[in-house]
């Protein structure tokens, strides 16, 4: 099903990549962490006690006062979507239609290999690097966390989110991944790949504005991954990750059978 | 036996451009030319050989095995040359023959360091920096170090220097000799006439001769015989036009070029519509 000498240079080839984006998640997670400051929460716990509608009104609950509350609203708006996004869009090109496009796709082809065999063993690499990602943040959190502030962090909820984190990158890898096999042009398939997730945010953050643009989260798929609901424990918000979880696991078939079945004009 | 068996084969790209109803069959142990001009077909029919595309209509079959269905067990069986080759761009030749070496599991028992020797080629630099000769000599390598049964080579002399060629073409003689089945394509005749027992040509997608090489030779080989005035002269004439001296009697033959072969059977128009042949 995987083919080892493959899934090794591959893996190798997504190393620098996460590197990178490893730093820089390093330096945004351990900043803004370390910029918590649970007196102040307490008195805006406090406040919030004393005037829910008003503290409501300007985005604050009575939960935004604990440590995790503070890293949803500051590294689960931006940080942790976008960089581990940037690798699900550069490496789910590279992996498949970056080859199929320049014809290196035919060393691949023309061997005893199954072409399920390419396109899963790509897709794991994929997603593998992807679960680094997010495994690698998530140990950070926890690391900056009980570190800066011992006992504060709730270990199970944030164990949750990053679940629901993970399930939504798999997703959008599973976007890049279909978009990768179903072109044989790197520019559709980044087109494509990268049009998709980056049009959809961009959608995520016009509904974050409010007002009427607020409808505009029927038209995203970022809506399926809500912190604050999974950390309230909504049911909701579990039925948005088990949709983003089936939603992948069908994507990343799918790319399977098409690059099956594909011609290649190699 | 035909070990390579192309039966209808169609695949239209609209515009007159693509294969139609082509059929040819390579036997067991034969050498098999594939010649045409640019654009007449010549990858699309190995393409599908290839299992890389799936045929519109007819079959492509290797050692009974269709090529599209069972593609990757045809494809122990095959060594192949791409007419354009790309490698990977980070990896130096060595990497490059290395990873393909674990990635079609052959093991370390293979005929790479005879065919780096044969062909001298230092594969330790980027395969990225490497001239068009020393990336067809790399590719020579991956085709043949697995020892494959049949050889499907499209143009796999393109780039190569005439001592390269001639150390190619010796190549393929003694895998023939070792009872491999090759098909090669090429817009030379003369190479593919030094080492192909049959030979077919494809114009504008469509087979247009299929047949033995000698037929194809005499056909298109002329002798003249001339009597020079003395012997000096004649050994002179024979030494510079390549002659048979039979006492003031020399033999040249001339070979038709590759425009008049192809004008012969491209019913006397000079240019393709894809260019010049």
């Amino acid at each position: 099903m995987i083919n080892m000498a493959l899934y090794k240079r591959e893996m190798k080839g997504s190393i620098k990549l996460l590197v990178i984006l490893g730093a820089i998640i390093t330096m945004y997670v351990s900043i803004i962490i370390s910029m918590y400051d649970p007196e102040m929460m307490k008195t805006l716990d406090s406040f919030a006690q004393a005037m829910p509608e008003l503290m409501a009104a300007v985005g604050m609950n009575a939960d935004a006062g604990t440590l995790l509350g503070f890293m949803v609203s500051y590294l689960y708006g931006f940080i942790l979507l976008i960089f581990p996004m940037l690798f699900c869009v550069l490496r789910g090109n590279a992996l498949v239609a970056r080859y199929v496009d320049n014809g290196s796709m035919a060393l691949l082809t023309a061997a005893p290999v199954k072409r399920r065999t390419i396109a899963f063993t790509q897709m794991t690499v994929l997603a593998g690097g992807i679960v680094l990602l997010v495994l690698y943040s998530t140990v950070l959190e926890l690391i900056c966390a009980e570190s800066g502030f011992p006992g504060e962090l709730d270990v199970t909820a944030l164990l949750c989110l990053n679940g629901g984190l993970l399930c939504l990158h798999l997703f959008i890898g599973s976007i890049c991944f279909l978009s990768s096999c179903l072109f044989s042009d790197t520019k559709y398939s980044v087109a494509f790949g990268a049009g998709i997730p980056i049009f959809m945010y961009v959608l995520q953050m016009l509904a974050n504005v409010g007002g009427d643009a607020e409808n505009a989260k029927y038209f995203t798929f970022f809506t399926l991954f809500r912190p604050e609901d999974i950390l309230a424990g909504e049911s909701g918000a579990a039925a948005g990750i088990l949709i983003l979880l089936a939603g992948c696991v069908l994507f990343y078939a799918l790319g399977i059978i098409i690059f099956h079945r594909k011609d290649l004009h190699l | 036996m035909n070990a390579i068996q192309i039966e209808n084969l169609v695949r239209d790209y609209g515009a007159g451009k693509g294969v139609f109803d082509v059929s040819f069959h390579v036997k067991q142990g034969e050498a098999f030319g594939f010649l045409g001009p640019n654009g007449a077909g010549k990858t699309t029919t190995i393409r599908h050989l290839m299992g890389f595309l799936k045929p519109r209509s007819g079959k492509c079959i290797i050692d009974g095995l269709d090529c599209w269905n069972e593609r990757e067990k045809v494809q122990a069986k095959l060594g192949y040359i791409p007419g354009e080759i790309s490698f990977f761009d980070d990896m130096t030749g060595t990497e490059f023959l290395r990873f393909i070496a674990k990635y079609r599991r052959i093991g370390t028992q293979n005929r790479k360091e005879e065919i780096l020797e044969r062909f001298e080629l230092d594969p330790s630099g980027k395969t990225k920096k490497m001239s068009k000769g020393m990336k067809q000599k790399l590719g020579i390598v991956a085709a043949f170090m697995h020892d494959p049964d049949i050889l499907i080579l499209d143009e796999p002399t393109s780039g190569l220097d005439p001592l390269m060629q001639s150390r190619f073409i010796d190549l393929i003689g003694e895998e023939k000799k070792r009872g491999k089945t090759i098909l090669m394509s090429s817009h030379m005749f003369e190479e593919v006439e030094r080492t192909c027992d049959r030979i077919g040509i494809i114009r504008k997608g469509r087979m247009v001769a299929v047949d033995a090489a000698d037929t194809l030779r005499e056909r298109h080989t002329r002798n003249y015989t001339v009597t020079l005035e003395n012997e000096s002269a004649a050994m002179a004439f024979a030494r510079d036009f390549e002659g048979v001296r039979d006492g003031l009697k020399v033999t040249v033959t001339t070979k038709q070029s590759l425009e008049e072969i192809f004008m012969n059977y491209y019913g006397g128009e000079k240019h393709d519509k894809h260019g010049v042949i």
